[in-house]
């Protein structure tokens, strides 16, 4: 230490003192210009002697403490920064904020950032506890508010907006939200970015909901009002009132205005919530009742039958016209409720101008259409119809290697082509196997019957047409589960959008006794007025569930949640009176799923009736409190619902409810799909199989679509994994994961669908993973590989429809029929380029990527197929199966290398595209050259409409400068409604392959002549549903 | 700068004289004006920065300090000894290199080493030797102190109490007389725990005490019972030391990883 004294003054030449104890001790001289000096001092070398001082804190605290002492601000700095130092930071901001002024938040040491990030977050948990909770919270240190206020006033003028927003918003402080948006220089990227965070990081609704009523009357108020968000945002605030005024106002303005109600529309529709678009369309003015000259509005459209009044939008399309009929009523019918509204439309309609009411009307017309769903519902239909690339080979291969006696297998084929051919209306493959189909008997001719519906998912006007084979004919019917399964179909069909077929469902309902009928018609009721909450229907559902038969009980506990989405309606009380009052397990767990529904997106809300589920003796009604806690907090990522499932999944007894406490993280987190390998990773290890099963199902609900590594190689091996169920689970997973995955992109696809022939091939492998394999290769080819699994919308908003078709899907552990619910998920991966009169135009968009980035996989070919008999025919004798062994090694081995190749391959296109103008050639040159043989790819390829755009290749897609049209939104997908710059020359329109010739020429004479003639008259290209198939018992 | 360096001289020949002449209140108001204007010198600890002036600025505090201290011994306070002897640390250890060593260093290092053994602060008294540069061990000062502590430790207190004729300095004579408060102390807290009783005789002998009152005081104070001419030591209990196992918080503690292991996933 001698040393180290001696020969410190020599180095740094006499800059620092060894010690300060001389300094301390001059705090005790009486003079009090000593002491201030001692302080002062002090105060300069805190940083490197604060353990010195820490000694004599004691002595600050008195100096601070003594009212007398004219520096005790300077006593409280220093005696705040030892604190910070010895890592008290609650003393440390005590006496911070004692030190008033002297504290200097603009500082830039470590001392000041940690202590002002303490400040905001000991002010924000004040501010938050003062927010919720009722009775009086004592006000707030003002000297804490100051200093919060001094920094939120220090971000806004230094032009860190992003930051203030951030921290208003963490503080509740809506003043000075408004005030950072406000000042900012760029008022709608902010805006834009204050409505993203408010969906991610404000944890409770009430809160996020004054935020968006904020938002709302900021973007109204500034210059060019953004309609499109203000919608998003009165979406989220549930106020359809107001995004009727403004589509109202739209539509009357000019034909760009026009545009942009559509675009409106069909952004909203994106989010798939029913139950608003319907309230706003209702409430939006019936222009029909004003083309009707003379007659009186409410009077008019009651007196106008349907087909008159599609003849009063004159030139509506012809495919529109049906939907128009069926609208009208609906129409009339909600005007004899609602006079109000009836009597707003006078008013309404002298904001008009110099507008022809025959244009208004056919525009309301229009914008009515996408506001049901009819039109988007439409188009999406054509698009997954005419680019249908489902490869039959695939199914035919899985048929061939499948045990025909195995019925589960059986079954699950019949699965995994309803999901590879959903919404498609492509049923050849069960054409072609008819009598192969006609195997399934029982409940399995249930789900036969019902997979068509999701082949022949949002093929609205047809559906009853379709599916009235197998529906009674003249009062005569046929087997009750093909007919409960029609029932079914229905409701898949029209999901979400069921408002023309309810009755008919309603009255199929009331007509049975029959519980498989009943089973059938209640899932079909709750699918098709999914969300609507419509009291009649939960009567009717109510009455089923009160007959107390297993079967129909549990369908009617699921149709009662699906049609009660959301509603957090007191019926959720009588739900769970009824599950403790019945005997059989299925209607409780039915009911469990339902409640669990009805609490959809209410977070904190709901969480009485979570812990009231959480607490039950049941376990079945526990297992239904973790689907609550799911659905209440779906893709959120909230924290204390997160800690709540771990707990759950750890610590109860029940397997059931671990299993799905585990897979409801799933939900909670499919906002961040990066978070959730990372929280269930410690899960996938666990020693319980169902624990397994849950995190295989979590990661494959939140990384749905993403083909995320970090999700790749938690599930991998699980796929290996000893038991059989996690195997399915984690194969399902996986291919939930990797749906749409180019073999360019992520190169595992190819592996996965090389183990999934082989597991499917393997003579040892078990049912279960054997089903979970053949599901697995249905949906990683879903929907003619054309659509993906969301979750979430485009504007990150949860998709009600999807994230309750995936819960409901995985009760298909329970009963294999629901499987079809993860149909709800798919949404297709289509740019769909719109005119005025929502007419696709020919047009093209550039996507500057190589075309192999994103395209579909090749088909297979015959030949690849022999080679999959091969290999099971060799496994004769150990020596065979060495050799096998051998040869495949080397064959994947090759694979790989070849796949690396093209991984950097893959890499080094990126970084061209990344270069954007670089000189592309020369960066080609490394990867490329070492494939000779293969020819130079193009650097970008022309989509034309309606284009294939993966959700990938979104940032990719360009509008070619110079185009007739112009996009009015800035993302190239979904529903695009294009500006015409060129508005006299004609249009040259996409010839519109209506999903039909291709079925009407194989066989339009074995359909009933009843389907036929229905279908003949609307539209003639129509298919015709598949030949009736004759079901053998065995 | 220059001016203040000038009246602060004046005043310093002010405090010599009256430090001289022993007039304890004068220097007492001088050191105070002095301090003050210390403030003002930057090359003073702890700022060191490199001024003109500041071979004269250091040389000057120094002194000042050093009256201060020596001060506080002719006031006999402690605790005034401690705090000036701190301000004035940093001279001698910091400046060593700048300025020449002042005279008085050894004298007020002794002192201050005599201090801690004072207050039995027997840690600090080593650390602070080991500061001292080995070449000064010689100092009769130093080795002084270093005597005394070793013969503090020996127990050879009898050697203590001689020291007290062959003092270095006259300012020594305040802790010296000190010293036998602590040697006392020592004592009584050895016998404590070696005796169960003591006779009154040979207490005041032991403890260096000079009247049968002078033991009982003694005693009182340390709240021993005087019984039969005897001195009885309290027993400090014993068994005290086991009653402080957390029983209960073990066995719970214990159960819970029973508990917990059992449901580890």
């Amino acid at each position: 230490m001698a040393a180290v004294a001696v020969a410190r003054p020599s180095e740094h030449g006499f800059s620092q003192p060894t010690s300060s104890a001389g300094l301390l001790a001059m705090l005790d001289e009486d003079e009090s210009v000593l002491q201030v000096y001692a302080l002062k001092q002090l105060n300069r070398i805190v940083d490197e002697f604060w353990a010195e001082i820490s000694a004599e804190i004691s002595k600050l605290e008195a100096l601070y403490e003594d009212e007398g002492f004219e520096e005790r601000e300077l006593a409280a700095l220093l005696a705040s920064k030892v604190f910070y130092h010895l890592g008290e930071l609650d003393e440390s901001l005590t006496y911070a904020l004692g030190a008033g002024p002297l504290f200097d938040v603009s500082e830039e040491s470590e001392y000041v950032q940690t202590l002002v990030a303490k400040c905001i977050d000991q002010y924000v948990e004040l501010s938050v506890k003062a927010n919720e909770s009722k009775e009086k919270q004592p006000p707030l240190d003002t000297r804490l508010v100051a200093i919060v206020e001094r920094m939120l006033n220090k971000c806004i003028t230094d032009g860190q907006y992003q930051q203030a927003v951030g921290i208003a918003l963490e503080c509740r402080r809506l003043d000075k939200l408004e005030e950072a948006i406000t000042k900012s220089d760029d008022v709608p990227a902010l805006l834009a970015y204050t409505l993203r965070v408010s969906q991610t990081l404000v944890n409770r609704r009430e809160f996020r909901h004054e935020v968006l009523r904020t938002l709302v009357k900021l973007y109204t108020h500034s210059g060019s009002p953004d309609y499109i968000n203000i919608c998003q945002c009165l979406m989220f605030l549930d106020d359809p009132a107001g995004v009727a005024a403004i589509l109202d106002k739209l539509v009357k303005g000019d034909s760009d205005d026009a545009l942009l109600a559509y675009q409106v529309a069909f952004d909203l529709f994106e989010n798939e919530f029913q139950q608003f678009l319907l309230n706003v369309r209702d409430r939006l003015p019936d222009p029909r009742g004003h083309a009707e000259a003379g007659h009186p509005p409410a009077e008019g459209a009651e007196s106008t039958p349907p087909a008159e009044g599609a003849t009063a939008a004159a030139d509506a399309t012809a495919s529109a016209s049906a939907a128009l009929a069926a609208e009208a009523k609906d129409e009339a019918s909600a005007m004899e409720e609602d006079t109000g509204a009836a009597e707003s439309h006078a008013p309404a309609i002298e904001g008009l101008g110099d507008l022809p009411i025959a244009t208004y009307a056919e525009r309301m017309t229009r914008l009515k259409g996408v506001l049901s769903g009819e039109t988007p519902i439409n188009l999406a239909l054509q698009f997954l119809y005419s680019r249908n690339r489902a490869d039959l080979l695939v199914l035919k291969n899985i048929k061939g290697a499948v045990d025909v006696r195995n019925s589960v297998c059986h079954g699950a084929i019949i699965y995994a082509n309803g999901l590879m051919h959903a919404g498609t209306t492509v049923d050849t493959f069960l054409r072609e196997n008819l009598e192969w189909l006609s195997r399934s008997t029982n409940w399995a001719k249930f789900s036969a019957t019902a997979g068509l519906g999701v082949i022949h998912r949002g093929h609205l006007q047809q559906g009853r047409a379709l599916m009235a084979p197998y529906l009674p004919q003249n009062g005569v019917s046929g087997s009750p589960y093909s007919e409960g399964g029609a029932l079914y179909a229905l409701g898949l069909i029209h999901a979400n959008h069921g408002e023309s077929i309810k009755t008919f469902l309603l009255e199929s309902l009331r007509n049975t006794t029959n519980e498989i009928i009943q089973h059938g018609a209640c899932l079909g009721l709750g699918l098709a007025a999914l969300g609507t909450a419509n009291e009649e229907i939960f009567e009717d559902l109510k009455s089923v569930l009160f007959t107390d038969s297993a079967n129909a009980g549990e369908a009617a506990g699921i149709g009662m949640g699906l049609l009660m989405v959301g509603s957090a309606s007191e019926k959720a009380g009588e739900m769970l009176a009824y599950a403790h009052e019945t005997q059989h397990e299925k209607i409780i767990r039915g009911l469990a799923l339902g409640i669990a529904l009805v609490v959809y997106g209410r977070e904190e809300e709901a969480d009485t009736l979570i812990e009231q589920m959480t607490r039950d003796q049941d376990p079945i009604l526990r297992y239904g409190g973790m689907y609550a806690l799911a659905m209440a907090y779906r893709a959120t990522a909230n924290n204390s619902a997160i800690r709540r499932l771990l707990h759950f999944a750890v610590s109860d007894v029940s397997d059931d409810v671990r299993r799905t406490a585990v897979m409801a993280l799933g939900f909670v987190l499919c906002s961040e799909p990066e978070q959730c390998p990372r929280i269930v990773a410690l899960l996938a290890e666990s020693y319980n199989p169902h624990v397994r099963y849950g995190a295989a199902m979590a990661v494959g609900i939140a990384c749905a679509g993403t083909g995320l590594t970090a999700a790749l190689d938690l599930l991998e091996p699980l796929q290996k994994d000893p038991t059989d169920f996690v195997r399915q689970g984690a194969l399902i997973a996986t291919a939930m994961v990797l749906i749409q995955e180019t073999e360019a992109r992520q190169p595992r696809v190819a592996a996965f669908r090389k183990h999934l022939d082989k597991v499917i091939g393997d003579k040892h492998e078990e049912t279960m993973g054997k089903m979970g394999a053949i599901l697995a290769a249905g949906i990683l080819d879903a929907g003619g590989r054309n659509v993906t699994i969301a979750l979430r919308s485009r504007s990150e908003h949860d998709r009600v429809t999807a994230v309750v078709g995936m819960a409901v899907f995985t009760q298909w552990w329970y009963w294999y029929p629901l499987a079809y619910f993860l149909s709800l998920t798919f949404a297709p991966t289509a740019l769909i380029g719109l005119n005025g009169a929502l007419q696709m135009p020919r047009l093209e968009v550039t996507s500057a990527a190589r075309p192999s980035l994103f395209a579909y996989p090749a088909p297979l070919s015959d030949k690849k197929e022999e080679e999959v008999k091969k290999v099971p025919t060799a496994q004769l004798s150990t020596t065979a199966r060495a050799k096998t062994k051998a040869k495949k090694d080397a064959a994947e081995k090759a694979e790989k290398g070849k796949e690396a190749i093209e991984k950097v391959g893959a890499k080094g296109g990126k970084k061209e595209e990344e270069k954007e103008g670089g000189d592309a050639m020369e960066v080609e040159k490394e990867p490329e050259a070492k494939k000779v043989k293969k020819e130079k790819e193009p650097e970008s390829e022309v989509l034309s409409n309606p284009a294939r755009v993966i959700p990938a290749q979104e940032k990719y897609v360009r509008f070619p400068e110079g185009s007739r049209y112009a996009p009015l939104k800035k993302v190239a997908a979904g529903w695009v409604l294009l500006k015409d710059l060129k508005p006299g020359e004609p249009e040259e329109l996409v010839s519109q392959h209506a999903p039909a010739e291709q079925g009407a020429a194989a066989a339009p004479a074995a359909a009933p002549a009843a389907a036929g003639g229905a279908a003949a008259a609307a539209d003639e290209d129509e298919p015709p549903p598949p030949e009736p198939f004759e079901f053998v018992p065995q | 700068m220059e001016r203040g360096l000038a009246e602060a001289g004046k005043l310093l020949q002010g405090l010599r004289s009256s430090f001289q002449s022993g007039d304890v209140a004068s220097c007492q108001q001088h050191l105070g004006q002095l301090k003050i204007r210390m403030t003002q010198f930057p090359a003073l600890p702890p700022l060191f920065q490199k001024t003109p002036t500041q071979k004269e600025e250091l040389s000057l505090g120094r002194e000042v300090l050093e009256y201060a201290v020596l001060l506080t011994v002719k006031k006999e306070d402690e605790a005034g000894f401690e705090r000036q002897f701190l301000q004035l640390k940093p001279y001698y250890v910091d400046t060593r290199n700048s300025i020449p060593p002042s005279s008085r260093e050894q004298l007020i290092t002794g002192l201050n080493l005599l201090r801690l053994l004072v207050q039995n602060r027997i840690s600090e008294f080593h650390t602070e030797l080991e500061l001292i540069p080995s070449a000064q061990h010689s100092s009769p000062f130093i080795r002084y102190a270093i005597e005394l502590e070793q013969s503090l430790m020996e127990g050879a207190y009898q050697k203590v109490l001689n020291s007290r004729t062959n003092l270095p300095d006259q300012s020594y004579a305040f802790f010296v007389n000190l010293l036998l408060d602590t040697v006392r102390d020592e004592i009584a807290g050895c016998s404590e725990k070696a005796y169960d009783f003591l006779s009154l005789a040979e207490a005041k002998k032991m403890m260096l005490l000079k009247t049968d009152q002078e033991v009982a005081d003694f005693a009182g104070m340390r709240d021993w019972d005087i019984k039969n001419g005897s001195i009885y030591f309290r027993k400090i209990n014993e068994e005290a030391i086991s009653k402080d196992i957390p029983s209960h918080q073990l066995i719970t503690q214990t159960l819970g990883y029973a508990r917990e292991l059992e449901r580890i996933v």
